[in-house]
């Protein structure tokens, strides 16, 4: 702050947006990142495919974040881009002979193309009624492809190209793209929210209307995220079904895909990295240990999630921050006195 | 006569899915809330019914008798507990609790009922049918679509002459000017999820009879009565009727032009309306 307030001399402040935990986590991140790259060397096949599933919950749990954390676009039908996607990899791979890991790239198309007719009709809808729309986009885009005998409808198809590459060629192929969808959804949100739109990103979710009347572009930056939201679900649901190896239409376009992106973000935090990363966590531990209860994991799950949004709307993280301050991502912009 | 015939069935399939509409339309326009339980109401319901009928030996009209005020008293409780919560501007809580509650309902009706298909036992009113013509029409479907008619009518007439529907109407257009007035919000909410949810006893009883519910059953309905209260234009009573009647008139013809088309003849019909006339067919602007 200035001591006297004319004549008006340059503020004595800076901005700091980095803390002491956050470089920790990012020293931490990387070191994450290159032991993901050399699991192929020395992991088991099981550990593998575990660690590729956390990495696509991961992934599109960070993806719906944004969109029902900061864009206020409470989707359900995600796994309509997921689906497409991983479609692609397989009809490019297996009918075009396009090389599977370079087919998981290019299949980032179908996400992108088919998001942005679907941003045009359902923008109209309003809040809850923009959620049961996208679902109805996912029943249609499942029943299309269920239909579609160029895929072998609904008995779905196999990735046998596979069999041309080693197992351990495989692993290491499927890693770089796990590396790299976790910095591009993870990483990327991270700079997208501390860059300026990050700050109108966060005035949007604050307040839409307060938003555009400080001259944030709410509709396009809304568009903007649907997009990219689209892409990197897509990019997930690529590497997810080419380590399965298999596809089918109940399980590319199936509502459980939604269900593990609601349960992920609010029960770990919505409307930050950090929740996502520990409701990731938590959702693939419970899964493991609990998974084999089946229905009544399902309940306590489903009523675990009413319960988060009842009355603990931040989430566990947003819970734990209310006592301790170390954010893993800071995103925060604190004005300091300059010495 | 194809045609004909897929016409027909369609407007009695729009009777069924009136019932399920009616209620949805009534809380959005009342509470701009989406209950993601819905369609798990309703199949939860026609559970229950199936267990009455079997337990009791009694006939689907005592059913009906019975469930209709058990499902009022669900839609209070569910209003007092849960949806009282999250009424409000930030769509996300509303629909978050209540997709937790539909997975966690879905699978509690898994445990207990099994994922088996069952149906209510009508006591041979679902055989019977009417010869018009070269056409046959079921009794039990013009049943339903007569209760749907008589029920949208019912509830288009609460809402423009009675007191409650004038509270209704008053929250709708400004939950806090008409608080100031003398309605108690939360009391006229819980009222219209209790009616929501008691048309939707209705639905289930008809839904039982005409076909069968399992208990992964409920998503479909929930889209059926979102489909059918978008395409009618949306928080008008008369509007969820009429869109229910388009949905089922596009699904049941696209079954006959391929019988894996049927469905999702209804969702294209849908993206249609909502690409061309987003404020519904019957809504104005």
């Amino acid at each position: 702050m200035a001591d006297t307030p004319s004549p008006p001399a340059p503020p004595r402040i800076s901005v700091r947006t980095q803390t002491l935990s956050g470089r920790l986590a990012l020293a931490i991140g990387a070191g994450l990142i290159v032991t993901l790259l050399s699991l192929p060397f020395w992991a088991s096949q099981g550990t593998i495919r575990s660690v590729v599933e956390l990495c696509c919950y991961i992934a599109i749990a960070q993806m719906w974040n944004l969109l029902a954390g900061y864009a206020g676009l409470v989707s359900v039908g995600q796994q309509a881009f997921s689906g497409v996607a991983a479609y692609l990899t397989f009809v490019l791979a297996q009918n075009f002979g396009i090389n599977p890991f370079v087919a998981i790239v290019c299949s980032l198309a179908a996400p992108a193309l088919l998001a942005v007719p679907v941003y045009a009709l359902l923008h109209r809808l309003d809040g809850p009624y923009f959620a049961i729309g996208t679902w109805v986009v996912a029943e249609v885009v499942r029943l299309i492809f269920t239909n579609l005998s160029y895929v072998n409808s609904g008995a779905g198809m196999s990735l046998r190209v596979m069999t041309q590459y080693t197992a351990l060629e495989r692993n290491i192929a499927i890693c770089i793209l796990c590396a790299l969808m976790l910095v591009a959804t993870v990483g990327g949100s991270y700079l997208l929210l501390r860059s300026r739109y990050g700050l109108a990103l966060t005035a949007m979710r604050d307040n839409p209307v307060s938003a555009a009347s400080q001259g944030v572009n709410v509709g396009r930056l809304r568009f903007l995220i649907f997009v990219a939201a689209a892409v990197g679900t897509g990019l997930a649901g690529a590497i997810y079904f080419s380590s399965q190896l298999r596809i089918t239409p109940s399980a590319a376009f199936s509502p459980e895909w939604a269900s593990i992106a609601i349960f992920i973000v609010m029960i770990g935090g919505i409307g930050t990295i950090e929740g996502v990363l520990v409701g990731a966590l938590i959702y693939y531990f419970a899964h493991q240990w609990f998974g084999a209860y089946g229905a009544s994991y399902l309940i306590v799950l489903g009523i675990l999630t009413m319960v988060v949004a009842l009355y603990l709307r931040g989430g566990l993280w947003g819970f734990f921050s209310r006592f301790v301050e170390i954010p893993w991502f800071p995103t925060r912009r604190k004005l300091e006195p300059r010495p | 006569m194809l045609w004909l015939d897929g016409l027909m069935q369609g407007v009695l399939l729009g009777g069924l899915y009136a019932q399920y509409a009616l209620g949805m339309a009534l809380m959005f326009g009342v509470m701009r809330i989406v209950n993601l339980t819905h369609g798990d109401l309703v199949v939860l319901l026609a559970l229950i019914a199936i267990s009455l009928s079997a337990q009791l030996g009694v006939g689907p009209w005592t059913v009906l008798v019975l469930l209709v005020p058990l499902a009022a008293a669900m839609g209070w409780v569910l209003q007092r507990s849960v949806l009282n919560r999250v009424v409000g501007e930030d769509p996300l809580p509303s629909l978050i609790a209540t997709f937790g509650l539909s997975v966690a309902l879905q699978n509690a009706m898994l445990q207990i009922w099994s994922a088996d298909t069952r149906s209510l036992p009508g006591g041979g009113i679902e055989q019977i049918s009417w010869q018009v013509g070269p056409l046959f029409v079921g009794v039990l479907p013009v049943i339903v679509l007569g209760a749907a008619l008589v029920l949208t009518a019912g509830l288009a007439w609460l809402m423009a002459r009675t007191r409650f529907g004038r509270a209704l109407r008053a929250s709708a257009a400004d939950v806090e000017a008409a608080a100031m007035v003398g309605t108690n919000p939360r009391t006229v909410y819980a009222l219209a999820t209790a009616l929501a949810v008691a048309i939707l006893g209705f639905a289930a009883v008809f839904q039982g009879l005409r076909s069968t519910v399992a208990p992964a059953d409920g998503a479909a309905q929930l889209i059926f009565a979102f489909e059918a209260v978008i395409i009618g234009g949306m928080g008008s009573v008369w509007g969820a009727f009429w869109g229910a009647m388009v949905l089922g008139i596009s699904q049941s013809i696209g079954y006959r032009i391929d019988p894996g088309f049927g469905t999702l003849a209804g969702h294209i019909v849908f993206l249609i309306v909502l690409a061309l006339r987003p404020q519904g067919i019957f809504g104005r602007k």
